[in-house]
């Protein structure tokens, strides 16, 4: 397309945008509304599936041992174990190094003498599973093992955990939906706003023999650039919200473990403009293609 | 130039508004389409320009065949082709400059061009006086001439006018008819459905009536002059 029609285009496209200026502002609005919500939810779902993963890398299944028990007992029951299906290590902690472990926890050196010569710590095996899901089966078959005092896992905890973000996930994609259906519709009722008041215009356009492109493209621009503004205004907020509340669980809530790599950001940023401009272009397009009989 | 051949009409209502029409018009030639209102006259116009597509039928304009156009090819065909209505559909906000120079802007014309353009042609219809002014401020023949420039701008040719008349009083009729005529001697064909038999009858040019989606006359200068 010749230099005059792309910049005949642009200002019929921008001049549109300043005729209906409070649609607009309520277009760009509705936009960065639903992309904060995209954004936020997100860098939330990021977060919790982090936390999520976070914990089931710490499900372990502790196995204390009878105290009786003589070195080559607590080795047959070690194997024993190891040869269960789904198991992704087995450490054994022995009583003495239970013992030295929590002494040196506790910066003294004469703990065994303080407890009276006795060593209160059993012997403790430690099964990681290859799966999460497996834990609760092990445990059970593990506990069935004569030797075996009592066997202590998360137990419960983890499947609330998977079931709330689950919830989580579903209700941000449903938010997000609802609101980004609401820009469509206010942006598609700005554009309809602009061809109605410009459909004299559009006829005298189509009957000296403008291209159908040049009479979409003005449209098209608008919507592009209400989705833009919108998706800047988005940006903006959730990343100046995101860097505050990074600090502050960084600093005071550090044991959570929380995404702060720029690349995320820097992606999560993209989707936002990405998605902004494809929400302006989409509703420009339904708008004009009712319109224009084309 | 411009050939209909068996064109029928049926809008999707069921109106049949034109059945089996032929006709054939020549390049440079001067044809009033008459007949009374409802006869079919603004729907053949419209095949014309492809605002309609015949049901049945060729609609040729230099060969190509309108019916089987497809919607992306229809600039082209209407950037040889002028048309002006009654109701002149100027563009309220702009200048008689602005208005014409839209028609060349939205094509695609560069701005030396379509300042030349523009004031060529404003001075052919007469209104070199009137660049600035607003439709508002001209009289209803001042606006159809500015129709008749933004019609002409592009140079097409072709000059469609559906009762280009119709909303003037006589005087400024023959005004607009004389400039038809000075354009239709530069070489443009023109093609114009009308009411005001008076000036059919003394323009001495081609009349084809059309009655009932139906041409029942069709008489050639020649027999006009001579009153055949």
């Amino acid at each position: 397309m010749a230099f005059n029609s792309v910049r005949y285009i642009l200002v019929q496209g921008l001049v549109s945008l300043k005729r209906n200026v409070w649609l607009s502002l309520a277009s760009i609005l509705t936009v960065a509304v639903s992309l904060i919500l995209l954004g936020s939810s997100i860098i939330f779902l990021a977060n919790t599936s982090t936390i999520a993963k976070t914990f089931e890398s710490q499900v372990q299944i502790a196995v204390f041992l009878d105290d009786k028990l003589n070195d080559g007992q607590v080795t047959a029951i070690q194997n024993r174990i190891k040869n269960l299906p789904g198991i992704e290590s087995v450490t054994l902690t022995t009583k003495e190094q239970a013992l030295w472990d929590f002494q040196e926890s506790m910066s003294t050196t004469s703990l065994l003498e303080d407890l009276g010569g006795i060593n209160p710590f059993p012997d403790k095996i430690t099964i990681v599973a290859t799966d999460p899901k497996l834990v609760q089966g092990i445990a059970s078959q593990v506990e069935k093992i004569s030797g075996v005092e009592s066997v202590r896992y998360g137990q419960g905890i983890l499947e609330k955990l998977l079931a709330f973000t689950n919830w989580l996930r579903w209700i941000g994609v449903a938010v997000v939906a609802a609101f980004a259906f609401a820009a469509l519709l206010l942006i598609s009722l700005s554009i309809k706003t602009n061809v109605n008041s410009r459909e004299k215009e559009i006829q005298i356009m189509r009957l000296v023999g403008a291209s159908n492109s040049f009479v979409r493209w003005p449209f098209i621009i608008e919507g592009l650039v209400v989705g833009l503004i919108g998706a800047l205004i988005a940006v903006a907020a959730v990343g100046f919200a995101y860097t505050w509340l990074l600090q502050y669980i960084i600093s005071s809530l550090a044991f959570i473990p929380v995404v702060a790599s720029q690349q995320f950001l820097l992606m999560v940023f993209i989707i936002m403009i990405l998605g902004g401009m494809l929400m302006g272009t989409l509703a420009s397009v339904i708008s004009v293609r009712k319109f224009l009989r084309f | 130039m411009i050939k209909l051949r068996n064109v029928s009409k049926i809008y999707p209502n069921g109106a049949r508004a034109l059945i089996g029409v032929n006709l054939k018009i020549a390049k440079g030639e001067f044809v009033f389409l008459v007949g009374p209102s409802g006869a079919g006259k603004s729907t053949l116009i419209k095949l014309l320009y492809r605002e309609e597509i015949a049901t049945r039928g060729q609609v040729l304009i230099n060969n190509v065949n309108l019916v089987r156009l497809k919607n992306s090819q229809i600039p082209a065909l209407r950037r040889n082709m002028g048309v002006i209505f009654q109701d002149f559909k100027l563009l309220p906000n702009k200048t008689v400059f602005e208005n014409v120079a839209f028609a060349l802007q939205v094509i695609g014309k560069n701005k030396k061009e379509v300042k030349e353009s523009t004031l060529t042609v404003l001075d052919l219809v007469g209104l070199s006086s009137k660049v600035n002014a607003f439709p508002a401020e001209l009289s209803g023949g001042e606006q159809q001439r500015v129709c008749v420039a933004r019609a002409l701008v592009n140079r097409p040719g072709i000059l469609i006018a559906d009762e280009p008349t119709g909303n003037l009083d006589v005087d400024t009729a023959w005004g607009i008819v004389d400039l038809l005529d000075k354009i239709n001697k530069y070489g443009t064909t023109v093609v114009m459905a009308t009411h005001a038999l008076q000036i059919v009858e003394q323009m001495n040019k081609r009349v084809v009536r059309v009655e009932g989606g139906k041409i029942i006359e069709d008489k050639a200068e020649e027999e006009v002059r001579l009153g055949i």
